[in-house]
């Protein structure tokens, strides 16, 4: 690799007891073949998604702690389709496709956080009141009798599988999907010491973008264009050191935060970013006195030391955990950077019709001290493509999508070719070909 | 022009990178037997071992300028080891930094006191020959405003002050004392390579109030400082002279 001198990187030989596991999965056997461009483009790979993947796997709904109270549903929309998941007398939450079985109205119209629990527990559709109870069931029917042929004989809406891991709510259309945990597999065992459900939101946005789904998810699964796009963080993290996890359909990446790339010669002064690290963790840059590349460790120690007075409890994250960025992709479009005070969480959903589009959300969350009051929750942004900034690193890998995904229409572009930093694209890619085409992968004439 | 360097003897603190490295290479081209140090002994061995290919005595360790004691200790040891100190550039820096009181202590350690017990510990030996050059390293920062209020600017500052009351107190023994601000020089592991990754909105608002449209390198202050230095400058004694590509808005009257 080009890089201008060797880094040591100390990472624990073992996990906790209970901790998220460190030691590396063995690399998987994905071949080298190129991934083709199509998958990116075609009305018809779109349309396989949907019908193979997008209606048959768990996907992300929301937060847990937006629907605290019976009533409170949370709306979501996924490709063509919406749903409501809400929450049930018991503290479960149940959930339903948002839609009227009188003319097809959306109970809800658009996506976001509400209650029913001032309509006594009913969604009224607004355009004639049908009205439907907190599971979807068809309670009342205006002029009921002038329906000769009676009501719709399920007496409901199509339900939808629903469950909570991690403080979110998840939702699957497939009736027979394997119960919520066994579909997540690993991740549980390894996020559960973040803690997920002391974090509060802080930003809750949605953009469109110009690209599809993939590219997303494909951006946000390998370091190797740090050196690229954001030349930036060379001096924040080890995009070098950097240990590639496959796990059944998850994946992840651990990368070393608060140390300086190898590509790059080690300064004499504290870099900014790394500056702002150890100023959140009330660790001052000026006191510190050992080598740059020492600050990682240091920074790990005086979390461990101070975290607790700070109203922070780490104890079950491993000393790395103090620092990294364990970047988690759950598949099909959730990637997830997970740190010790906070987590950056995108959904990444496909446009309801065209491939070379998509819906970008960005979920950030943030630890609250203990004792210390919840701040408010965000209101939910929505904007288009380069409308407004998203930070520098987002606004920096968005500026680039359109781009790709323009490229991958140019005839002169067979698809990706990935070298072993891009391992991730290739564990991911090899997960959608399974839920596509099965085990023996595409056939003759597939994409 | 001869400059007139070969055969002194020159101490160069803070010489393993950048600025102070370019000064010491120059020393030893010119044909100096020369020490350096820093603080990381590491780069201060690999620095000595790539001074050394210009054939004069080259010698240097690891020292923490901010440990009083451990810097006499060093700077006795060398004047013994090299026989004397015709020439001496503290080029020592602590950098800047904004929003802790710790910079102060943290620039006053290295950025003054470095200097400071360089020069008292090479004065009497220059003063017993009657002849020395000391070249102090200020920064166009001590003279316009850069980087938010902080003690690197204005502790900078008082070493331009403390180098003329230098030259006017020892002059008459033929010691010679001057300064040279540089303006922002980037190298390969600098800070401002870093910035320029970093803060590059920054970086490149800087770039553009200078009038060659880049920075300065190492090798364009050390030119100045040897200059400086040498005994081709003989006339020079209290002068500062700002190296920084006309950078600086103000006039230098």
């Amino acid at each position: 690799m080009d890089v201008k001198r060797q880094q040591k990187i100390v990472r624990p030989a073992e996990a906790l007891p209970g901790g998220t596991p460190i030691e590396k999965a063995p690399d998987p056997e994905l071949g080298h073949d190129l991934i083709p461009a199509e998958r990116y483009t075609s009305p018809d790979f779109m349309r396989l998604e949907w019908d193979r993947l997008w209606t048959k796997v768990w996907l992300l709904g929301g937060r847990s702690d937006d629907i605290p109270e019976p009533g409170d549903y949370i709306c979501t929309n996924i490709g063509k389709e919406s749903v409501l998941l809400v929450r049930q007398q018991d503290g479960s939450v149940a959930g339903f496709f948002n839609v009227c079985l009188h003319r097809g109205n959306r109970l809800v119209p658009e996506e976001g956080v509400g209650s029913v629990a001032e309509e006594d527990g009913v969604f009224r559709c607004s355009y004639h009141h049908w009205a439907y109870s907190k599971t979807g069931k068809l309670l009342h029917i205006p002029d009921r009798e002038t329906f000769p042929q009676g009501a719709p004989p399920c007496g409901r809406v199509k339900p939808i599988k629903v469950d909570e891991w991690g403080s979110f709510v998840w939702f699957s259309m497939n009736p027979d999907v394997e119960p919520l945990r066994e579909y997540l597999g690993v991740i549980p065992e390894h996020l559960d010491p973040y803690h997920m459900e002391r974090m509060a939101w802080t930003r809750d946005i949605t953009v469109e973008w110009d690209c599809n789904w993939k590219a997303s998810v494909d951006a946000f699964s390998e370091t190797y264009h740090v050196q690229g796009i954001h030349p930036q963080l060379k001096w924040y993290l080890d995009d070098v050191n950097v240990q590639y996890d496959c796990y059944d359909k998850h994946n992840r990446y651990l990368i070393p935060f608060a140390a300086v790339s190898p590509r790059v010669a080690l300064p004499s002064i504290i870099p900014p970013l790394i500056a702002g690290m150890m100023e959140a963790a009330e660790m001052d840059p000026a006191e510190y006195e050992g080598p740059i590349d020492g600050i990682r460790e240091a920074l790990q120690k005086h979390k461990r030391e101070h975290g607790k007075a700070q109203g922070k409890d780490y104890s079950d994250l491993n000393d790395e955990q103090l620092t990294d960025d364990y970047h988690y992709t759950i598949f099909p479009n959730v990637s997830l950077n997970v740190h010790a005070d906070d987590v950056m969480m995108f959904r990444q959903r496909p446009h309801p019709t065209d491939p070379n589009k998509m819906l970008y959300d960005i979920w950030m969350f943030e630890l609250v001290p203990e004792g210390e009051k919840w701040p408010d929750r965000p209101r939910h942004q929505h904007f288009k493509h380069g409308d407004k900034t998203i930070g520098q690193v987002l606004d920096q890998d968005a500026f680039n999508l359109p781009h790709v995904q323009a490229g991958m229409r140019s005839e002169a572009f067979p698809g990706l070719w990935l070298g072993e930093q891009e391992v991730r694209l290739r564990h991911f890619h090899k997960t959608l070909s399974d839920y596509l085409y099965g085990h023996n992968g595409p056939g003759e004439g597939d994409l | 022009m001869d400059l007139g360097l070969k055969g002194k003897k020159a101490i160069v603190v803070g010489g393993a990178r950048g600025i102070g490295y370019s000064i010491a290479e120059l020393f030893a081209r010119e044909g100096c037997d020369l020490a350096i140090t820093a603080r990381n002994d590491d780069s201060v061995k690999d620095s000595v071992a790539n001074l050394r290919k210009y054939g004069t005595k080259v010698i240097g360790s690891g020292c923490d300028v901010s440990d009083a004691d451990a810097f006499r200790d060093w700077m006795q040891a060398t004047d013994e080891e090299l026989g004397g100190c015709d020439i001496l550039v503290p080029v020592t820096s602590a950098s800047g930094g904004t929003g802790s009181l710790k910079y102060w202590d943290k620039n006053f350690a290295v950025d003054v006191m470095g200097p400071v017990r360089a020069i008292d510990a090479v004065l009497e030996g220059m003063t017993e020959r009657g002849e020395g050059s000391i070249v102090l390293i200020g920064t166009t920062s001590a003279l316009e405003a850069m980087g938010g209020p902080q003690a690197y600017n204005a502790l900078k500052a008082s070493l331009i002050t403390y180098g003329k009351q230098l030259a006017l107190a020892h002059g008459k023994d033929g010691i010679r004392v001057n300064v040279v601000s540089p303006g922002p020089v980037e190298f390969e592991g600098g800070n401002w390579e870093m910035l320029k990754g970093a803060m590059e909105k920054f970086y490149n608002s800087l770039i553009r109030k200078h009038p060659q449209g880049r920075f300065g390198k190492p090798e364009e202050i050390a030119r100045c400082v040897g200059f400086l230095a040498s005994p081709a400058a003989s006339w020079c004694n209290g002068s500062h002279l700002v190296v920084d590509g006309g950078f600086t808005d103000c006039t230098h009257f």
